[in-house]
């Protein structure tokens, strides 16, 4: 029986799942398209697993979901991990490039730069604001040429001269690639154009002033186009790495982090088992209106029955489920909490004040408090003064 | 006169102040979507987000025949000093016929301040004004004393019952009518909370992460995208720069000690000149949270706000010399909650990550 550790990725653009063992090898690799449905894809992405797989002789025992989709995706399989595409990425790397100093990742919808020292992520930034930058960029700009993004590297190594795009925003930088069309540059050029205006971004935007060290690691789905690696090793003058598994990198790193998160806890993983495959799920939510918060709760049942309520701040609502699939997280969470309770029942000494605590920011002034009392004292008498003397001048007096 | 005020943090405090003073007081709405909707519409576009969301709380106030507004000013460059008066034009503009009362500091001119405080007195007699500020301040410092314990037990807590006792504590202040009721909720409230005083764990296993930023983003949750729950969530204790005791302080209360002083001169070292707002003062929290041991910062910067837009760019180098990882967050109604939720996760991964090495 040889131990897996599964890792799913529910990114913008894809969905990527792999399996490793204990030795960190992959023995499952599937990255596909999110076409907007991440729990039917995971769903067939399992199903394929199965299939590839003789799942008599390996053992799930641990499940880490990660990418912008997580929270979902980790109720729907019984997640023992959730974390951060952050944190994923660098883990993976590192493992495979212990000696990183800098990775680049670019994936669908976001971009983002991890500094590495030591193995240990110690800086990070990722695109604040738009599109530019990312991988929906070239998307929209290969289908605009009417190239397939797969042969938009190449074609941009094929470039003879240097032609600068504007590429801050996707539609001013289609009206800008237009107006070069039009000067007669040709579409590689185009293409190579492009890659360094997306480069040239990045380093405005996530790089700024920090001072970059090696080795350089890219990884993302864009990763795949040599143009735009190409393009980096041009604006940093140095080599740029694509690990091999590039692509499904954020998985890789959250199963990782899920077996160290087991081997740690001790317990047995969470995963709701392959049956999910054939199960129906379905997600419900509700605006609160019992107080002024007006809470967002989100419910996710499967086959009619509620595995996960979230959202709702008082706990009302999360607290009225007593599920078995809830995320690890919060497993442990209620067990410190009922820990929490029995200390209650034993401490029924009501008629204990707590403590005071005379926190020094809280000190009043003595010398000020005593000063301005005197001072509105003396008003108090000028006012009265002046109200015997010129009853009629009372209303200006109140309102100056 | 029907008096309200902006939403900004535990609201009590301004409601029992113009209470106290005789008032007609009407509870503004906390911001929510519509709220924040109705302020963007109505707001210049590149006005910044706080004012944005008075807007909307205010367009809200109108449909409830308030007629006065009170508010805050603003001093230096930040344009929170304008606020009233493109509030009061904005309102115009659509018809209502609103008067805005701006409480400036004192400290920086004492004869508006009289003034104002003179109009808003009303019957009551100045001593009676100074008792009421006093009782006002006990009420804020017990709040934050509250909220303070709140804010470490989150963390290794279940969530819901700590905000639970902290909702809870909030309502029952409404009913307060003097001193001793205050002493009392207190120590009620303190005494449950000191109940889960047990699952602190030992002074190295914790984590704290100080939130510096510009004070409306700091102190609403309701427009901060819950940051300071986030935090908690994975075991990290949070302390603000800001609580609302330090804004009556220092727009209110005339008979404080110097400590706030003291922490906006440490901030002098990056930012010399006052240049509004809190920039300078956040530089000094800053500071100040590495010297209590703090093990990281998070800056809120409201999209549009000039003073925290300098102090963003001067925390790269607080950073580095103080050596305290700074994640700045720029907060606006496009903010979505689950990028805010992965760099939060992230840069606290990161801080934990520093610690212990791992079994690969």
């Amino acid at each position: 029986m040889t131990n897996l550790y599964l890792g799913v990725d529910i990114g913008s653009v894809s969905i990527n799942i792999v399996a490793i063992d204990e030795e960190n090898e992959l023995a499952f690799k599937l990255y596909t398209r999110n076409s907007g449905n991440p729990i039917e894809l995971v769903k067939e992405g399992l199903t394929k697993f199965k299939e590839e797989i003789e799942l008599e002789e390996y053992k799930i025992r641990g499940v880490g979901v990660t990418g912008s989709g997580r929270q979902l995706i980790a109720y729907v399989l019984g997640a023992d991990t959730v974390k951060n595409e952050i944190t994923a990425h660098a883990r993976a790397s590192t493992y495979y490039h212990p000696e990183a100093g800098t990775i680049f990742e670019i994936g669908g919808q976001d971009s983002k730069l991890i500094i590495v020292e030591d193995g240990i992520a110690v800086d990070f930034a990722m695109n604040t604001v738009c599109a530019a930058g990312t991988g929906s960029f070239l998307d929209h700009q290969a289908e605009r040429l009417g190239v397939p993004i797969e042969e938009f590297g190449e074609l941009a190594l094929e470039a003879d001269r240097d032609v600068r795009i504007a590429g801050r925003c996707t539609v001013f930088a289609e009206s800008d690639m237009i107006s070069k069309q039009q000067y007669g540059f040709t579409k590689p050029e185009i293409i190579n154009g492009l890659s360094e205006a997306l480069v040239r971004n990045y380093m405005n935007n996530l790089v700024r002033n920090r001072v970059l060290e090696g080795e350089y690691i890219f990884q993302g789905g864009v990763a795949a186009n040599i143009g735009i690696k190409a393009a980096f090793e041009e604006e940093i003058g140095a080599e740029v790495i694509v690990p091999e598994h590039h692509d499904v990198m954020g998985a890789i790193g959250i199963a990782m982090l899920a077996k160290r998160d087991v081997k740690r806890s001790g317990q047995e993983s969470s995963f709701r088992g392959f049956d999910l495959t054939r199960q129906e799920f379905e997600t419900t939510s509700f605006e609160c209106e019992d107080c002024a918060n007006n809470c967002e709760v989100i419910k996710v049942i499967a086959d009619g029955k509620i595995i996960a309520v979230t959202g709702d701040r008082c706990g009302k609502w999360s607290a009225s489920l007593i599920g078995d699939s809830a995320a690890a997280e919060s497993r442990s969470r209620n067990k410190e909490n009922t820990a929490a309770r029995t200390a209650e029942e034993e401490n029924k000494d009501f008629n204990k004040t707590a403590e005071e605590l005379e926190v020094d920011l809280y000190k009043i002034d003595p010398e000020k408090e005593k000063q301005v009392m005197k001072e509105l004292e003396e008003l108090e008498e000028q006012e009265e003064e002046l109200e015997d003397s010129d009853t009629d001048d009372k209303e200006d007096n109140v309102y100056v | 006169m029907r008096l309200s005020f902006p939403y900004m943090g535990p609201t009590i405090v301004y409601k029992k102040l113009l209470e106290l003073l005789g008032h007609d007081v009407v509870m503004p709405p906390k911001p929510n979507k519509e709220i924040i909707d109705l302020g963007v519409k109505y707001s210049p576009e590149f006005a910044c987000f706080p004012f944005k969301v008075i807007t909307g709380i205010y367009l809200k106030l109108m449909e409830k025949w308030v007629d006065t507004l009170v508010t805050s000013g603003g001093h230096g460059p930040c344009r929170a000093g304008y606020f009233g008066e493109v509030h009061k034009k904005i309102l115009q503009d659509l018809g209502y016929d609103v008067e805005i009362i701006v409480i400036d500091s004192p400290h920086d001119d004492y004869k508006y301040f009289y003034e104002v405080i003179k109009r808003l007195k009303g019957d009551s007699s100045w001593l009676q004004v100074g008792r009421v500020i006093k009782t006002v301040y006990q009420l804020t410092k017990v709040l934050d004393e509250i909220e303070k314990k709140v804010e470490i037990l989150r963390a290794y807590n279940d969530k819901g019952t700590i905000n639970r006792i902290w909702m809870d504590a909030q309502e029952e202040f409404y009913q307060i009518k003097n001193t001793a009721d205050i002493k009392r909720i207190k120590n009620k409230y303190l005494n449950k909370l000191a109940k889960f005083d047990k699952s602190i764990p030992a002074e190295a296993e914790r984590y704290r992460i100080g939130i510096i930023g510009e004070i409306y983003v700091v102190l609403e949750q309701s427009i901060n995208n819950q940051i300071e729950e986030k935090v908690n969530r994975f075991g990290f204790e949070v302390e603000r720069s800001q609580y609302l005791t330090d804004w009556i302080r220092e727009n209110i209360f005339p008979f404080t000690g110097k400590d706030l002083e003291e922490i906006e001169k440490k901030g002098e070292e990056f930012i010399e000149a006052d240049i509004g707002g809190h920039a300078r003062s956040n530089m000094g929290h800053a500071i100040d949270f590495k010297e209590k041991g703090f093990d990281g910062i998070i800056h809120l910067k409201p999209f549009g706000c000039l003073p925290e837009l300098v102090s963003q760019s001067v925390a790269d180098d607080l950073s580095e010399k103080y050596e305290i990882p700074v994640l700045s967050i720029t907060i606006d109604e496009q903010t979505a909650d689950a990028n805010v939720l992965t760099r939060v996760e992230a840069f606290l991964d990161m801080i934990k990550e520093k610690d212990y090495r791992e079994v690969m």
